[in-house]
């Protein structure tokens, strides 16, 4: 390898494709820098820098999204732009800003270092834009190491409280076992890929575009099928996935509650981008990929629904309510097989999903006293008296997310069911009405706690709710944005109903 | 002097992968099971250097120095995490870290 030929590997490094990730990492060391320089009692200024910073980044996205962007590859094949990875892009700066500001409220309440917090939020959120993007197996492990390695830190940030180390400790455990799977199954791809002795074999096994030529020649080879299962498992963990949702309930209730809704939406919409870009791969080996996926969804959504029936804490109700979600997006992956349309029914669900989810969980950072672990379902009784806005912003979110007519949550499962039918999985489908009955029970019960339920405990011994303190005004108007656009979205689903159209 | 051949280096790399997962399955101690993570990850690696040097291909070379990298920043955290855990609860067995059951 000589001079030149670095030379010319280095003219596909086009800096300027991946313009916010970079702008994202420089305001995450600006914060740190300012941390140093400033003064101390200036500190307080910092997440509302962070903040300013994302939601400055964001519109030139919206913008780059229609002018200028580059669609194809980049960085010799480590990175693939497209469309999608634009939207996804917007997803998770989205993701980032309503999480830094649950932040805001969370982190008042617990006495820890807040730089860091934006510091590590913004790098993950940095990665997470990446490996929606990546095209190539080591630019998707790093980034989605980058990813969990944050996420292990966030999990565990309040680190006076044993419930949030012992959830960081949990998920770092179970989420190094399922990298370590994926990269057995990435191993093995690349040696069977690899192997001279085959027909079609490559030398760029880790390509992904490499790689799908290489199934479409063998798609029935036993170490490839091995490697696709072990690929697969380890997406599974990260989308929390039956039988892969172990870790769920514990790390949802221990980890801080903007955390929770990080985990939740963009940590749960970048595992879903990683199995459509691999379901994309794989698709060659079709008879392998619809069976697994297809059980995985049908079990995910049953064991979601049934979970969530049983469960006091609001944390561990959202996350086990948040796997028969994983459920139901799983059902679009499998449509989306057959049916173009489930790829744009999927990011219409992330969205809707994405807007309700922080909805309740900035009721939640509201609601939550010093003890974030503890937050029961009876802490909510009698709020539609105390506070009547936490109150609707909830049920709001709460009907979004049981799919209420006529709100965001029931048009993207609308779409998904849509799909699913056109892709003839009446058997899933059948699950799926099931798993949403059973959500709309589970939901309502919380909805009923805030409503009808009366603030005064009938025995001495029920634990009453902390005090709540008055709604911020940044908060409070984030909140009414996002119960507004939830209403907004289930009547005009506008640039982002165009994306359901098949292309 | 006799060169293992590639089957041997594969079934040595899954004879630790399995090690490892069972390990982490089975072993009650945070500390074995941050062992056995890590005999997965060399596993992987094993594999990796193995299969490039038999396919004549580089990227696996290139590969292991990331998943170095990503194994010590994982240990780096999850180290940090279990002395803090240990600092408050006086104990790293996982069947006594249960505080969070609903």
């Amino acid at each position: 390898m000589d001079l030149s030929s670095l030379q010319a590997l280095a003219a596909n490094n086009d800096w300027t494709a991946i313009f916010p990730e970079l702008l994202l990492g420089c305001l995450a060391l600006v914060l740190l820098g300012l941390e140093i320089v400033l003064p101390r009692d200036l500190h307080r200024h910092l997440p509302v820098v962070a903040l300013l910073g994302v939601l400055a980044i964001l519109p030139s996205q919206i913008i780059s999204f229609t002018v200028g962007f580059v669609e194809g590859e980049s960085f010799n094949g480590l990175l693939y732009h497209s469309r999608e990875g634009q939207l996804m892009r917007v997803f998770f700066l989205l993701s980032a800003l309503l999480t830094g500001v649950l932040g805001t409220v969370s982190l008042a309440k617990q006495k820890v270092a807040h730089t860091e917090f934006y510091h590590i939020l913004l790098v993950v959120t940095a990665a997470m834009m990446l490996l929606v993007q990546s095209n190539h197996f080591v630019m998707l492990f790093v980034a989605l190491e980058t990813v969990t390695i944050g996420l292990y830190v966030l999990v565990g940030y309040f680190r006076t409280s044993p419930y949030s180390l012992e959830a960081g400790l949990k998920y770092l455990i179970l989420g190094a076992l399922s990298s370590a799977i994926l990269l057995f199954g990435i191993a093995l791809l690349y040696g069977v890929a690899g192997n001279p002795a085959l027909p079609g074999h490559t030398g760029a096994a880790m390509n992904f575009d490499a790689l799908r030529n290489f199934l479409a020649h063998n798609p029935h080879h036993f170490l490839a099928s091995v490697g696709i299962v072990l690929v697969l498992a380890g997406v599974a963990f990260k989308i929390a996935a039956f039988p892969f949702q172990i870790w769920v309930p514990d790390v949802y209730q221990g980890a801080p509650t903007p955390v929770t809704a990080f985990l939740a939406v963009a940590s749960k919409g970048a595992g879903f981008l990683v199995l459509l870009i691999l379901a994309r791969t794989f698709a060659p080996c079709a008879w392998l990929l619809a069976p697994v996926l297809t059980l995985m969804a049908g079990a995910t959504i049953l064991f979601g629904s049934l979970a969530a029936l049983t469960q006091h804490n609001v944390k561990r109700l959202m996350g086990l309510s948040g796997v028969t979600h994983a459920g139901f997006l799983l059902l679009g992956v499998v449509a989306a097989g057959t049916q173009a349309m489930a790829v744009g029914a999927i990011y219409f669900y992330l969205f809707a999903y994405l807007l309700a989810s922080f909805a309740v969980f900035g009721v939640m950072a509201q609601v939550a006293g010093a003890n974030d672990a503890d937050q029961e379902l009876s802490h909510y009784a009698g709020l539609a008296k105390d506070r009547p806005f936490l109150a609707l912003v909830l049920a709001i979110g709460l009907g979004s997310l049981a799919g209420i007519p006529p709100l965001a949550g029931f048009m993207g499962k609308l779409f998904i069911f849509i799909a699913a039918f056109k892709a003839g999985l009446y058997g899933l489908l059948a699950v799926a009405v099931v798993g949403v009955v059973i959500s709309i029970y589970y939901y309502f019960s919380w909805i009923r706690a805030a409503f009808f339920a009366s603030g005064i405990p009938p025995e001495g011994d029920t634990p009453a709710r902390p005090a709540l303190p008055p709604v911020g005004f940044m908060a409070g108007l984030v909140l009414g944005l996002l119960a507004f656009a939830t209403v907004l979205l289930g009547f005009y689903q506008g640039v982002l109903g165009q994306w359901l159209a098949p292309r | 002097m006799i060169a293992a051949t590639l089957n041997e280096y594969v079934i040595l790399s899954v004879v630790l992968f399995a090690i490892g997962f069972f390990g982490v399955l089975l072993r009650r101690n945070t500390l074995v099971i941050f062992m056995c993570l890590e005999l997965m990850l060399i596993a992987s690696t094993l594999a990796l250097v193995a299969f490039s040097r038999f396919n004549r291909t580089q990227d696996g070379n290139t590969f292991v120095f990331f998943i170095l990298t990503v194994a010590a920043a994982e240990v780096a955290v999850g180290l940090a995490l279990i002395v803090a855990l240990f600092r408050s609860r006086r104990t790293v067995q996982v069947d006594e870290l249960n505080a969070l059951k609903h």
